[in-house]
């Protein structure tokens, strides 16, 4: 804990001290190599923020090793249109770059780039674009960009539309959709429940039927009718002088 | 249907078989028989045949009627040639049509054609997300200095410095193989294999893409004793008749170890540096960068960056014997050969093994004086101690321990 091996970084002259004392006949075959190519240096921390002078109000510094947080000035564009926007990011994203030079070939002049799928990181770009190249504040720029979003989300609608249709037309034919299998599994596990509960009840009843014998139950049912009529009448003054009656 | 014919055709079989099913099957006129269909088709095309050959130059080749196939002598008579210049004129005609593909990234082509240490750019290292490095708590702090800046929570790795790490990296490989040392290497993750065992193909090394049994260096006799160890020459050829000698010599260690993951391999990193073998290793931000030699910082989660590095390396490898093979064709050995070994042939008598031992002698002479060129002047002691002094101010000035 709290030790440093450095014997992967000296194996040169681990190797030359071992040769030199016999140990070993010969040197390995990397020897030179390693002398003309040396591994760099190590566990040295550059120092990233500037100490503050000291004097008035001056503090000790702190953190100075640590690194800086990256800002662009499009954060603030992006934390606006996906606040305004959430469900955009639960929409799959093509994340793989090609070859690493893809964004310097889109030109944001127009919002829809070929090779790009259409999505809140070209609202953003375009709005960039806008406000440098055609002078317009940050939100009549969002507003044009976030037009032309929608404009060519509704044209991307209707194209799956009519493709669509144009599939249907010529025979081909879609399954069920999410939702409709939703309902189709919960329509099941209803069923389902319907049976277990019916003979639940069943049993139920069967077990209660056998824990009164029948004579019994006819003697109380027979009997049971002017007893009831005797209470009723006993309780109606009661009853009448509630507030609920 | 043609009555005509079949009245021709069932002529035989009415003679053959009962009259009676002969007259039905006249008299019914719903479909042709196989053959009479068969027949039919074939009629069809020596005629429209016949009304192409009369129309075009070029013959269209006749249709065999026993096997429907067109007829062998005809393909023949068609020379190469003029089915190729056809196939050309053809692809200049209509080849531009369609769509263009413009060139996109394929997973295969860095396992195929993997780039070279001269093709590797920043653009490259970023697009297979080379940069990404692991959760800002997570870090180490000994890898400030490959750290570019924090991003959403992670740190981002300076891309410039991977790439003259991953340079130096290759340099170093490719100088091992030109010696003829042993390159070893090591991926363990998933999906790492393919990469792994691409790169140790190119560089003529070996690969370890299961577990690393602890104890393959330090108690190697026990573990990799068994193993199979064959004598080549300079050339890479096999020279047989050693295998006695083979079988009481201590197991084969590398001479340079490649690890691609080394959080997972501590263990093999640890004897290597017990053994005095130089070690490169991709380091994330979480990794310790004294574990290894040459540390590359890198993502060594992303398998697309792990393609690439182990790429640069099997191809620096690949240059390095390539050096190798053409200094031996013109007769030169830039490694030093196995010392203790006795040529079959060679005779058991008493001068004859002093001569022995002592061109043995010279030769060991000669490599070491080649490899220490420059180690005796002074200059090559300052250096050294310039390197040694890295660890020495670090224990004036943080009160650490060192191993040595």
């Amino acid at each position: 804990m709290g030790r440093y091996d450095f014997r992967a970084l000296r194996v040169r002259q681990t190797a030359k001290a071992l040769f030199e004392n016999q140990r070993n006949d010969f040197l390995p075959p990397w020897y030179r190599t390693i002398g003309d190519i040396p591994p760099g240096e190590t566990l040295a921390r550059p120092v990233l923020r500037t100490p503050r002078p000291k004097g008035r109000g001056a503090r000790k510094p702190s953190r100075i090793f640590q690194p800086l947080s990256i800002h662009h000035p499009e954060d603030k564009l992006r934390d606006d249109f996906f606040g305004d926007h959430p469900w955009e990011l639960a929409r799959p994203r093509l994340v793989v770059e090609d070859s690493g030079n893809d964004a310097k070939n889109y030109d944001w002049s127009k919002i829809v780039q070929p090779g790009k799928q259409l999505d809140g990181e070209s609202v953003v770009q375009r709005q960039m674009w806008l406000m440098k190249h055609q002078r317009m504040s940050k939100p009549a720029a969002y507003d044009q960009a976030r037009r032309e979003f929608y404009q060519h989300r509704h044209l991307e609608d209707v194209k799956r539309r009519i493709a669509k249709e144009e599939a249907m037309y010529v025979g081909a034919y879609f399954g069920k959709g999410p939702l409709e299998i939703g309902m189709d599994l919960e329509n099941q596990s209803w069923e389902s429940w319907k049976t277990w509960a019916t003979k639940q009840i069943e049993e139920e009843q069967q077990m209660r039927a056998q824990m009164f014998s029948g004579s019994e139950n006819e003697n109380m049912q027979t009997s049971s009718e002017p007893e009831f009529d005797k209470a009723l009448e006993e309780t109606e003054d009661v009853v009448s002088h509630s507030s609920a009656g | 249907m043609i009555i005509r014919h079949l009245a021709l055709r069932s002529g035989p079989w009415a003679v053959a078989r009962s009259p009676f099913q002969a007259l039905r099957r006249f008299l019914s006129s719903e479909i042709d028989s196989i053959e009479a269909s068969a027949q039919n088709s074939v009629k069809q095309l020596q005629l429209l045949e016949a009304q192409l050959n009369a129309a075009i130059l070029q013959p269209v080749p006749t249709i065999d009627p026993e096997t429907h196939g067109t007829a062998l002598s005809a393909q023949i008579t068609d020379s190469v040639a003029a089915e190729y210049h056809r196939y050309k004129q053809h692809q200049q005609l209509i080849g531009h049509l369609g769509s263009h593909i413009t060139p996109h990234y394929r997973p295969q082509t860095l396992l195929n054609h993997p780039p070279s240490p001269a093709d590797v750019t920043l653009e490259l290292l970023l697009a297979s997300e080379a940069h990404q490095g692991h959760a800002t708590s997570l870090w180490n702090p000994a890898n400030a200095r490959y750290i570019y800046g924090i991003r959403q929570g992670i740190h981002i790795i300076a891309l410039e410095v991977t790439a003259a790490h991953l340079r130096r990296a290759a340099k170093v490989v490719q100088e091992v193989a030109r010696r003829g040392g042993l390159i070893l290497f090591v991926g363990t993750r998933d999906g790492q294999d393919t990469a792994v065992v691409r790169a140790a193909e190119l560089a003529k090394g070996y690969h370890l893409f299961e577990r690393w049994i602890p104890g393959s260096i330090t108690n190697g006799q026990q573990i990799l004793g068994r193993c199979r160890t064959k004598v080549v020459n300079e050339k890479d050829e096999e020279v047989p008749g050693f295998e006695e000698q083979l079988y009481d010599r201590s197991v084969l260690r590398p001479d340079l170890v490649v690890c691609l993951n080394p959080l997972e391999n501590y263990v093999l990193l640890h004897e290597c540096a017990l053994n005095n073998i130089p070690t490169i290793g991709v380091i994330d931000t979480n990794a310790d960068p004294t574990w290894v030699t040459y540390p590359i910082p890198a993502n060594d989660d992303s398998l697309r960056c792990i393609q690439v590095i182990a790429g640069v390396l099997g191809r620096a490898g690949e240059a390095g014997q390539k050096q190798r093979l053409a200094a031996a064709e013109k007769g030169w050995v830039t490694f030093l050969p196995a010392l203790d070994l006795k040529l079959p042939d060679e005779s058991e008598d008493d001068t004859a093994k002093k001569a022995a031992g002592k061109a043995r002698k010279e030769v060991i002479n000669r490599f070491n004086e080649d490899q220490a060129l420059g180690n005796i002047g002074e200059m090559e002691d300052k250096l050294d101690a310039l390197n040694n002094r890295d660890g020495r101010r670090l224990r004036g000035g943080r009160r650490i321990k060192i191993v040595d």
